[in-house]
């Protein structure tokens, strides 16, 4: 993957992680563990969010993370460990817990015979709202998840992603300290997909704390704060994403492409403290550094002034997909 | 508490747009009880007129003496007059028109009987008789049966050392307990259901299964349609989310009833149920039956397609044997399940009432109904299936 050089994303993120360090916890999940029968699909799984936090659990098909987000939301109980919502223990006989917590399921949760608001309205009821809090709710969510003006149509008459919309609509309804997102964009177009990821970027501005399961990278990468990468059901490794990233060893590739002398060029870049490692690839010299944004204008400079013409040059720096190979040894996708 | 009637009130509501529901719990039913008692109706029609037989049975014979008795008992509720004549006129009378039925028992007709050699009784029909002749001659045909198998018994008997001189008693008494045909006023608590009113029931109690499934067999949907996920997830007892669907299927259960009943009382001739009290308990025991029936069917079905299929099945198995179509009379292990079956109970139940039996005389079909709920309730609370809801 290319980054641009250029711009800084992640100091508004990292400016926000900050903040949500310093919050009160809102979720702490314990030591997890879930067994089908001979397959243990969650496996000693721990982790914090604090409000206002968005945490990613980022893993393959089958790594455990709806069983995990299952267990948090009080559906399936651990064989192991524990859950506190907002400080209160999730599971037992209460059910104070869930007051919390808002739930958007992996798979569709809505009636496809009532309409948007009919369905927002029913489980806005069920969660405790009442009367002109529940009305109004119901209109905020259904302009926030653009549904406004189809909010009387049955939801079967909805496309994928304005169900998909309607899905997420319910979860927040009645603004949980705890938004739970199991893939929500999964199968839905780039535009729609665009949208649900803004809304849940405005969501945490809210303070909302979210977490946010995925096995897109990029999603990742966008929303969270903090993200933790599970495989096999267990946990492989938790942090901001710069640093998953250094667990890899931190490094960033660039490629200079060009005419004239490759190998007056590969001796020059050599000898540079920065520069890793260099490998000729055809017309193409692949240089492993410790950090390209800063190394690449002097490695530039030496290339060109050892005779190398540069047609082309590309950085990539480390993203989750190669922190997940680093970690698992497998590719985050199949 | 609130939420649980929210529940029950958007389920009632989506299930009362949902035409489906409505075509099951009284669309269909009220249309096959039409057909049928449309059908039934040209039964009803051929009345029986009243007839004249004219008997002849040879003097001193005591088990001939039986037919007249038999014909005299079923005569109270067919309008049938027994006449003695002498043999050679019988045949007579039949021709002037003064009997409709002549019926001869020749001499030694006892002798014979019990000596097994099967003794021929005549009889003669007058021109033009329609069912009144079938119905003596099948009652003559029955006393006859009865003595001969009673004699029969009776003979062996007589090897064993039963004294001959009480033969005659033997068929005798044999003859009361199996009479061929008996025809009952009704009485208070006495179980007695028109024809028309048989099918009400019948088809009542069958469609109660199809209707209290859409209510239980809900809760297999949700599942299937990932509402049950986001239902658990919310300040809501997963007792309280199966309570709100039994409740679901309880109201719709009363409801159809209620209408079912209420409607073929108003449309159908000679459907009178009797007490509204009486009927109201017994139609909350079967709603209740009904209703809990379905939820071993929902612990059990792994689909709501299954669960469906399942539950039709069970309805109409449930709904044949109870009578819906046609009466059945089984004894043995075989009755004693039949008793078992809810829609018979219900059947049985609505006879008490009809023939003015109050809620205190409910009894057996009452137990049978609770027994029936307590059972399928165990069931799903101990077969192996969904123990958790998800
Ligand atoms: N109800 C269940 N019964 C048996 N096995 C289950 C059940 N639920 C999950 N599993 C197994 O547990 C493991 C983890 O499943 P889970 O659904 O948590 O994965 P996931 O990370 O959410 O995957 P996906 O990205 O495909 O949704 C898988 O091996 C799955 O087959
Ligand atoms: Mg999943």
């Amino acid at each position: 993957m290319n980054l641009s050089v250029t711009g800084e994303p992640e100091a508004l993120r990292s400016g926000r992680g900050e903040g949500a360090n310093v919050a009160e916890k809102v979720l702490g999940a314990q030591g997890l563990v879930k067994r089908f029968g001979p397959v243990t699909a969650v496996d000693g799984v721990s982790f914090e969010i604090a409000a206002g936090e968005t945490f990613g659990l980022l893993g393959p098909n089958g790594a455990g993370k709806t069983t995990t987000i299952s267990m948090v939301a009080g559906l399936l109980v651990p064989d192991a460990g524990s859950v506190t919502v907002a400080g209160v223990p999730m599971g037992g006989s209460s059910v104070e817990a869930k007051r919390h917590i808002g739930l958007v399921p992996q798979d569709l949760a809505i009636y496809p015979d009532l309409s948007a608001r009919a369905n927002l309205e029913y489980f806005g009821r069920l969660q405790g709202l009442r009367g002109s809090t529940l009305r109004q709710r119901t209109a905020e969510v259904l302009e926030l998840i653009g549904l406004a003006d189809r909010a009387k149509e049955p939801s079967k008459k909805f496309s994928g992603g304005m169900k998909r919309r309607l899905n997420i609509g319910v979860g927040l309804l009645h603004r949980p300290t705890l938004l739970i997102l199991d893939e929500p964009t999964v199968g839905v177009d780039p535009q729609s997909r665009n949208s649900i990821l803004e809304s849940i970027e405005a969501l945490s501005v809210e303070g909302m704390a979210v977490l946010y399961t995925t096995h897109y990278m990029e999603e990742a990468e966008r929303l969270c704060d903090r993200i933790a990468i599970i495989d096999d059901g267990r946990l492989q490794a938790e942090g901001t994403r710069d640093q998953l990233i250094e667990l890899t060893g931190g490094v960033d590739t660039i490629r200079l492409t060009g005419s004239g002398s490759l190998d007056a060029g590969a001796a020059a870049v050599e000898q540079m403290p920065a520069v890793r490692r260099v490998v000729r690839d055809h017309g193409t010299l692949v240089l492993t550094v410790s950090n390209a944004p800063t190394a690449i204008a002097p490695i530039v400079n030496a290339a060109t002034g050892a005779g190398l013409s540069l047609a082309d040059v590309e950085i990539s720096r480390p993203d989750l997909e190669s922190v997940f190979l680093h970690l698992t040894g497998k590719a985050l996708r199949d | 508490m609130p939420r649980l009637l929210v529940m029950v009130g958007t389920d009632l509501l989506r299930h009362l747009r949902n035409l489906s529901a409505l075509m099951y719990a009284v669309v269909v039913p009220l249309a096959l009880i039409y057909v049928m008692n449309l059908l039934i109706g040209s039964v009803d029609e051929l009345e029986i007129n009243p007839v004249t037989v004219a008997v002849a049975v040879p003097e001193g014979d005591e088990l001939a003496a039986v037919l007249p008795q038999v014909l005299e008992a079923a005569g109270e509720g067919l309008d049938l007059t027994v006449r003695a004549a002498p043999a050679e006129e019988v045949v007579g009378l039949v021709d002037d028109g003064s009997a409709g039925v002549g019926v001869v028992v020749p001499e030694g007709f006892g002798a014979d009987l019990v000596a097994g050699a099967g003794p021929q009784v005549q009889v003669t029909l007058a021109d033009g008789l329609g069912l009144e002749g079938t119905v003596v001659t099948s009652i003559v045909d029955g006393a006859l049966a009865d003595l001969t198998a009673g004699t029969r018994t009776a003979a062996a008997a007589a090897t064993l050392g039963v004294p001959p001189t009480e033969l005659p008693g033997i068929a005798r008494s044999l003859q009361e307990t199996t009479a061929p045909v008996t025809w009952r006023e009704g009485e208070a608590a006495d179980e007695q259901l028109t024809l028309s009113e048989n099918i009400v029931a019948g088809q009542a109690g069958m469609f109660l299964f199809f209707t209290v499934g859409f209510g239980v067999l809900a809760l297999v949907e949700e599942r299937e349609q990932g509402t049950l996920r986001r239902l658990l997830s919310m300040p809501v007892r997963p007792w309280t989310v199966v309570a709100a669907k039994a409740l679901g299927s309880f109201v719709l259960g009363l409801l159809s009833m209620g209408v079912l009943l209420t409607v073929s009382s108003l449309l159908f001739d000679g459907v009178e149920l009797g007490s509204p009290v009486a009927v109201g308990v017994l139609v909350v025991l079967m709603v209740a039956a009904a209703t809990s029936l379905t939820f071993v069917v929902a612990t059990v079905a792994r689909t709501a397609e299954q669960a469906n299929i399942a539950q039709s099945i069970i309805a109409i198995a449930l709904g044949m044997f109870g009578g819906a179509f046609f009466q059945l009379n089984l004894s043995g292990p075989l009755g004693a399940l039949l008793l078992a079956n809810p829609v018979t109970a219900f059947v049985r139940g609505l006879g008490i009432t009809a023939g003015g039996g109050g809620v205190g005389d409910l009894g057996v079909p009452a137990l049978v109904l609770l027994g029936f709920t307590a059972v399928c309730l165990l069931a799903a609370w101990l077969l192996p299936g969904r123990k958790e809801l998800l």
